[in-house]
């Protein structure tokens, strides 16, 4: 039984989280769909290289593309067939990447995916969590294994179970009727980093999780403040020990690296049942949704299957997000499909998002007071509309924002203050600087 | 099924807009207005209504010629006008009808020039009503400063203050002679119109402490340093501490002019620096000139927010501590030394 109080972190706002949509929700197996376009680019990092060419069979949990490089990730059929193509299609982001296109057989033939380990010492596990294909998959999909090696020393390994973005509730369910199986995911993750200090961070929303993980002597429950974003790795890591994580340095440099219930669920899936990573669990919510629910996936699932197998749209339907509402895209059609990162599917009626555009900044700072990395907002959006890119870094603070959303979220004057964000960072990024 | 939309992060937005936080001004300006009313009576109302049908009017006109649609006015209409307005008019003395000019002229150039011409809300580099209220002082003077009278109740105490404002004879020299119950309530005081009854403002203070439409610090820092350096300047007679604050329009002006998001800096550190420098300059200009000088100290602070927001800032979330850095900047200057030697 150990449970710890988060330490408050300056900044943050409250969100209400409309999570009672899918909350009660228990996970469903989504039936395989007919046909799956597997991403090539689902992680950070090199795109993977395709093994596989068209009109070869291919079976459930096969090897399809290899890792392009060290920060890269294998990838896995989902479902057994014939590869029909191997082409460009569009990300949810507007961006484009290289798909491997299944036709799906529906025999759901699985050769034995990955071979039995034969011992569980840490390098054994990283290289199973490697070759696995995982990635981190609370968001940005940065390869496990390369975070499991930092450069430098680490003591702890932070688990982030905060969920923090509105309407999301898959890493709840998991946590909720995986219990037994991410803990065991989480101490393989611990031997692999070779350490002994793991917390698991929890909001406050969940009080059954908290309660389930402090059944285990080895982990330590922080029960955090519902308070977004509480999800950031910075603030978690804040919350969690108290320590910062210096201005443009990584996790590590704490002594800490934070990784997701999901990706420990599927490093315990990894190991224990030797299974690579091909499916992962979502949520699908919204009002425009018929029957919002949590569903287990195969990667490469098309969007609009999974709407008509929630019972589709509703008529007003205003807006589709991949994944939560603060920091996920909207999306113009549903011809998309999931990767090991999508965490949600949002339907939303025009009641539910803000759509009224924005007017003049009062300069009342509520932006720079939420900020949770203690920028000046307005300032960066200011000076972004002004083309001075160069003064947004000096003066706003730009490169060090984290692109959570707290500010425009709490603009009175709706500011598209992210937007601003985003021009400048492309700006100065192409600056060279 | 509806048009599908593409828009930016983040999709969910609080229900806070700008329009409501200027209801919540106007509706915290209301107790000031009616006491406003009943010590002054008829003059009263009348400058009120003309100071802010002059700044919507002004407002409207404007967007008129510059070929604003009607529908996009009506839209766009963020009440800051209704709330410049008010503002105005309860600064300034309960003028006879035969001024009616002045509160017309002041709304027109507080929301003509200071506003409209920057650029509308939130452009503006000076707070509209306050410098609308100095146009006022400047241009009429003579009628600002005699156009003052008796409020409908008398004070508790039995004086009457004859002439001038308290202020003024305060500070002449003259120690007020109306008790500090008085100043409080407004009863026997004469001023202008809002600033009278600071039981009415403090009503105002606190509905937006609790609105959270300021923080609860911002105006006390300004009364309190006012106060402090007021009473150093007087020859530290503490005893003053409480007829200084209590009159003239250092209430009103700490609670609601140098409160306005526009022309004070939005970050907090900037913030108190700004109100704690106000509240000096306020004492100051007031020990110089011997009359009330909130507005203009107001004004000439406003000028200075650009720079403060600018160069004070807090230091990002993980920014190496700043006990750390002074250190580390000693050890440098510790290595260089001893390559010197
Ligand atoms: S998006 Fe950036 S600027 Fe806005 S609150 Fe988050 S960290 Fe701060
Ligand atoms: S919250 Fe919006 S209106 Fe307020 S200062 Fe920030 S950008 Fe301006």
């Amino acid at each position: 039984m150990k449970i710890t109080k988060g330490k408050r972190f300056s900044g943050g706002t409250h969100i209400p989280d409309r999570k009672e949509l899918t909350a009660d929700i228990p996970i469903e197996i989504m039936p395989s769909p007919d046909i799956v376009a597997i991403s090539l680019s689902q992680h950070i990092g090199k795109p993977s290289v395709p093994v596989v060419n068209a009109g070869d069979m291919v079976s459930v949990g096969q090897l399809i593309a290899a890792e392009g490089g060290f920060v890269g990730a294998n990838v896995y059929s989902s479902v057994s067939g014939k590869v029909a193509a191997i082409e460009e299609r569009y990300n949810p982001n507007g961006t484009k990447s290289n798909y491997i296109v299944i036709e799906n057989d529906k025999n759901d033939w699985s050769a034995q995916p990955l071979p039995e380990m034969e011992d569980k010492t840490a390098g054994s596990i990283l290289q199973r969590i490697r070759l696995a294909g995982i990635v981190g998959m609370g968001g940005a999909g940065f390869p496990a294994a390369v975070k499991l090696m930092p450069k430098q020393a680490v003591d702890c390994l932070i688990i982030n179970g905060a969920e923090c973005e509105p309407y999301l509730t898959c890493d709840y369910r998991l946590m909720k009727e995986k219990t037994d199986e991410i803990h065991t995911g989480i101490m393989l993750l611990a031997k692999a980093l070779k350490v002994n200090k793991v917390y698991i961070g929890i909001e406050r929303n969940k009080p059954d999780c908290i309660k389930a993980f402090s059944e285990y002597d080895d982990i330590t429950v922080v029960d955090l403040k519902k308070r977004y974003p509480m999800g950031s790795e910075k603030h978690l890591i804040y919350s969690c020990t108290g320590r910062k994580v210096g201005l443009g340095k990584l996790p590590a440099d704490a002594g800490a690296v934070v990784q997701n219930v999901a990706t420990a669920y599927a490093v315990y899936e990894a190991v224990e049942l030797n299974k690579p990573l091909y499916e992962r669990v979502m949520t699908v919510s919204g009002k425009g949704i018929i029957h919002p629910k949590n569903l287990l996936v195969r990667n490469g699932t098309p969007l609009d299957m999974i709407i008509t197998y929630c019972g589709g749209m509703r008529d007003d339907s205003a807006m589709m997000i991949a994944g939560g509402p603060m920091m996920g895209p909207t999306m113009l059609s549903s011809n998309l499909y999931t990767t090991k990162t999508t965490s949600g599917l949002l339907v939303t009626t025009s009641d539910e998002v803000d759509m009224s555009g924005p007017t003049p900044c009062i300069n009342c700072g509520r932006c720079a007071e939420a900020c949770p990395m203690r920028l000046q907002p307005m300032l960066i959006d200011f000076y972004a509309q002004a083309n001075d890119f160069e003064k947004a870094a000096k003066y706003g603070g730009v490169k060090n924002c984290i692109n959570c959303g707290t500010c425009a979220y709490v603009c009175p004057a709706k500011r598209s203050i992210v937007q601003s964000i985003m021009l400048s960072k492309k700006k100065l990024a192409e600056g060279g600087k | 099924m509806q048009k599908i939309i593409v828009s930016d992060t983040p999709h969910v937005r609080s229900k806070l807009t700008t329009k409501r936080i200027m209801l919540d001004v106007i509706i915290a300006i209301v107790p000031a207005l009616v006491a406003g009313i009943v010590f002054f009576g008829g003059r009263a109302a009348f400058n009120v209504a003309i100071a802010v049908v002059s700044c919507c009017l002004t407002e409207w006109i404007w967007l008129l010629i510059k070929k604003v649609p009607v529908k996009d006015i009506f839209k766009k209409f963020d009440f800051t006008s209704i709330v410049t307005g008010l503002l105005l008019a309860l600064s300034l003395p309960p003028l006879d009808y035969k001024y009616f000019y002045i509160p017309l002229l002041s709304g027109i150039f507080a929301v003509g020039v200071v506003k409209m011409l920057f650029g509308g809300t939130g452009k503006n580099v000076v707070n509209p009503a306050v410098t609308g209220r100095v146009f006022a002082f400047i241009s009429f003077l003579g009628a600002m400063t005699s156009g003052w009278i008796q409020p409908a109740f008398g004070s508790i105490s039995g004086e009457v203050v004859t002439g001038a404002t308290v202020l003024t004879d305060m500070l002449a020299g003259v120690r007020p002679t109306l008790s500090n119950l008085d100043l409080f309530l407004g009863t026997g005081v004469t001023g202008c119109i809002g600033e009278t009854s600071k039981v009415a403002i403090l009503i105002g203070y606190i509905y937006l402490v609790v609105r959270r439409v300021i923080k609860w610090q911002w105006p006390v820092i300004v009364v309190g340093v006012t106060g402090l350096v007021g009473v150093l300047l007087n020859g530290c007679d503490f005893t003053l501490f409480l007829p200084y604050i209590l009159s003239g329009g250092l209430i009103y002006g700490a609670v609601f002019m140098a409160t306005d998001y526009v022309t004070s800096p939005a970050n907090n550190l900037a913030r108190y620096i700004y109100y704690v420098l106000m509240g000096v300059i306020i004492a100051l200009l007031r020990k110089g000139t011997g009359i009330e000088t909130v507005s203009f100290a107001i004004l000439l602070m406003n000028l200075i927010v650009p720079l403060l927001s600018l160069h004070v800032r807090p230091r990002p979330f993980g920014s190496v501590p700043f006990g750390v850095l002074v250190k580390e900047k000693f050890a440098k200057l510790g290595k260089k030394g001893g390559k010197a030697e």
